[in-house]
């Protein structure tokens, strides 16, 4: 019984960290309708600025500010000096440019920054909380990490829902031509999805590396269960990122914990869960509407 | 190819005749011939070795220092002359552990750089992706750097490939019966990475304390969520855990068990244990929570080569002096130790193929003198044309603070069945330098 409820604790958490990078995929695709293979390294990227800073002297929290700040500007330029030239043609192109972003950020990371492993702090605690007298799998910092990113979630839900910028922004994502016909500046929209796309990435990626180790692969493995969290949401629902990062996280955790040979299986496991998922619901499990294109 | 040979003297005798006519000079006293460029990679005065690391990713903390000492070693034997006035040269490139890039970096040196002999390709699944290339183009595959059987049980299978650190197998022996003797009613849980590491070591461990075990848990290199196998060993109730595990993953153990509120007696395989290292890695959780080494203080681990905690060591006291000449930034570690004792018995490998060495004869050098060279490593190796195994002997250390301490003098064995002895030889001592001494075993 202990031993189940170790799994599944980690498995929530592990899930929690898959659902904070399918967060910000999503708010992209929203806010875009691009697949941004660069999050990952765009994130990796930011952390690494976070841990120069915390190793000059500064403060966990200062450091997340700057990461934070700087994950905005990075998306922002990004955005516009890269993907802007590309967007007017098919939509693979960018898509394409993503990746090779991906590659690009990656490689500079090293450059800059090293490409030893370091470990990353964590404001709060790593040892396990103590429930009647037992110990269970669930740190401080993994409850900082579930709630940042319930927060942010509830943040971007209100932010389509309830704003008319953020009805802008899904006007801009789904038809640019009629949205601008509407008023809305589109390119200042796109810009500014990039941007928060960016911040949140960046929290994802501080709230992972978080209490454990970095170089500049470090979200390698994440941007793949990422992708298969979000999808599994629907890729236009924040709450489908949440649950679908949940689902992964807890199978992941069962299938490595009750399988024989489990940790081996774990990555092959992903892509069965996923193919399972859109053979049974094609869009995602909260997929709004079906077959919804630009 | 007569061409390329030719070529290659004549711009080496033009280079040596600016500015190297001492060491010209003695080489045609000393040897009692010429240098000549006997075989690929060997000219009149450089011999050019390769190897390949991962200096960037999962596996790079720690191994990425090995390629240092080599260097910091070869710089400072070149200053002293070299191997019979040859100058060594050692180049080597960044695999990240990923076998796709170990086997092109591998092909850049053998092919396009034309290194003579390969020497110390660090890791079981990087190296295993181009031992059969270096053997079919004959390419001495010197000292890999894994305890991976595969480098030297069967020599007629790879001829050209000799293993050198104690191999997995039989420190699961000694480390199995050292549990049966010492901790006889333990729970023994096992870590194991999920390759022939984990397997080779699992395989030792059984022939001891096979009643003793009550859970073996696998990790796969990569995915670093750890918590359901430490968790499963928990469950079992083991109070005793082995790892055979890559540093990195000493450190999510730890981590993963300081979150499951876990505390059993560890014992980490040599590969996995420094505790600098680790200690480094865990160091900056959380304030005051993980401090400096003190999660590993107490764990077990064993030992074939002295570490540098041990300063009044004559090994390390030349290691040290050797960083302080000829090494690069930082400190002297572990894994630079392990580099230039590396180096160290190549320099003895090529001194024992004579003045002109071919890549035959150097296969036919170790495996003729090289059971009888002493040097940093504690025991032994067992080089013969039966057997390319290393060294053969572990001791038994208890990790304090960023040293060890012995807790049991080396013993030696070999794979299989064959018994665990006491080791009695006396230490060697270091020659004048660190720079070995062996007659050419070879016409």
């Amino acid at each position: 019984m202990d031993y189940f409820v170790n799994v599944t604790l980690t498995g929530l958490t592990q899930g929690m960290i898959y659902s904070a990078f399918a967060l910000a995929l999503v708010l992209i695709w929203r806010s875009t309708r691009i697949v941004n293979f660069a999050q990952g390294s765009m994130a990796a990227a930011t952390t690494f600025i976070a841990l120069a800073l915390i190793q000059a002297g500064q403060s966990y929290w200062v450091a997340l500010i700057v990461a934070l700040a700087s994950g905005f500007v990075l998306g922002a330029i990004v955005e516009r000096v890269i993907i802007r030239p590309v967007e007017g043609g098919p939509e693979l192109n960018a898509v394409i440019v993503t990746l090779g972003l991906f590659v690009a950020i990656q490689a500079s990371i090293a450059i800059i920054f090293g490409s030893s492993f370091q470990s990353f702090p964590t404001p709060f605690g790593v040892r396990g909380l103590e429930v009647g007298g037992s110990t269970i799998p669930l740190t401080p910092t993994s409850l900082y990490v579930i709630g940042s990113v319930l927060v942010v979630m509830a943040l971007l839900v209100a932010l389509f829902r309830f704003t008319r910028i953020g009805l802008a922004m899904r006007a801009s994502a789904f038809s640019q031509e009629v949205a601008r016909l509407l008023g809305v500046k589109v390119g200042g929209m796109l810009t500014l999805g990039w941007g928060l796309a960016a911040v949140v990435g960046s929290l994802s990626g501080l709230l992972i590396a978080g209490g454990t180790f970095v170089w500049p692969a470090y979200m390698d493995a994440l941007i793949v269960f990422g992708f298969v969290a979000a999808i599994i949401g629907g890729l236009d629902s924040p709450v489908g990122a949440i649950v679908g990062g949940l689902i992964l996280g807890l199978a992941l955790s069962y299938v490595s914990g009750y399988a024989p040979r489990g940790s081996a299986l774990v990555n092959i496991s992903a892509l069965v869960i996923l193919i399972v998922v859109l053979l049974v619901r094609p869009g995602g499990l909260f997929s709004s509407t079906t077959a919804r294109r630009a | 190819m007569t061409t390329i040979a030719a070529a290659t003297v004549l711009s080496t005798v033009a280079a040596c005749g600016g500015s190297d006519d001492s060491g010209g000079g003695s080489a045609g006293g000393g040897g009692g011939g010429e240098n000549e460029a006997s075989d690929i990679g060997v000219t009149e005065n450089s011999i050019r070795l390769g190897a390949h690391y991962p200096l960037t990713g999962v596996a790079a903390p720690g191994y990425s220092e090995i390629p240092t000492g080599v260097q910091a070693y070869f710089e400072c034997l070149n200053q002293a002359g070299g191997i019979y006035d040859r100058e060594v040269e050692f180049i080597f490139r960044d695999d990240a552990y990923n076998p796709t890039q170990t086997a092109q970096v591998t092909n850049e040196l053998v092919l396009q750089d034309e290194i003579f002999a390969m020497m110390g390709g660090l890791g079981t699944p990087t190296h295993s992706a181009v031992v059969d290339f270096l053997n079919d183009e004959g390419v001495p595959d010197l000292f890999v750097a894994s305890g991976s059987l595969t480098w030297g049980d069967e020599p007629e299978t790879y001829p050209y490939t000799f293993g050198w650190q104690t191999d997995y197998m039989s420190e699961g022996k000694i480390i199995g019966e050292y549990i049966a003797e010492n901790f006889p009613d333990a729970q023994v849980g096992l870590f194991l990475q999920d390759d022939d590491f984990g397997e080779d070591g699992e395989a030792g461990i059984r022939q001891y304390i096979d009643d003793q075990i009550v859970a073996a848990e696998r990790y796969t290199p990569g995915n670093t969520n750890v918590g359901p196998q430490i968790a499963a060993l928990q469950a079992a109730g083991a109070d005793f855990v082995v790892g055979f595990n890559v540093p990195s993953y000493t450190a999510l153990s730890q981590l993963t068990a300081l979150q499951l509120g876990y505390d059993p007696q560890w014992f980490y395989s040599n590969v996995g244990s420094d505790p600098t290292l680790v200690g480094g890695l865990l160091n900056r959780f959380s304030e005051g929570q993980v401090s400096d080494a003190s999660l590993l203080d107490g764990a077990l681990t064993t030992g074939y080569l002295p570490t540098v905690d041990q300063t009044d060591n004559p090994w390390i006291q030349e290691f040290q002096r050797i960083w302080d000449e000829c090494g690069g930034e930082g400190e002297l570690t572990n894994y630079r130790v392990y580099g230039m004792a590396q180096a160290y018995t190549t320099a003895q490998a090529l001194q024992a193929a004579g003045q002109n060495p071919t890549r035959d004869g150097l296969v036919e050098a170790i495996e003729t003198a090289g059971s009888e060279w002493e040097g940093p490593v504690f025991a032994p190796f067992r080089y013969s044309e039966d057997s390319h195994m290393g060294t053969s002997g572990m001791s038994i250390e208890r990790i304090v603070g960023n040293g060890s301490e012995e807790v049991q003098p080396v013993r030696v064995t070999d794979i299989g069945d064959a018994p665990i002895e006491e080791f009695d030889r006396e230490p060697a001592t270091p020659p004048a330098n660190a720079i070995p001494d062996e007659e050419s075993v070879v016409d």
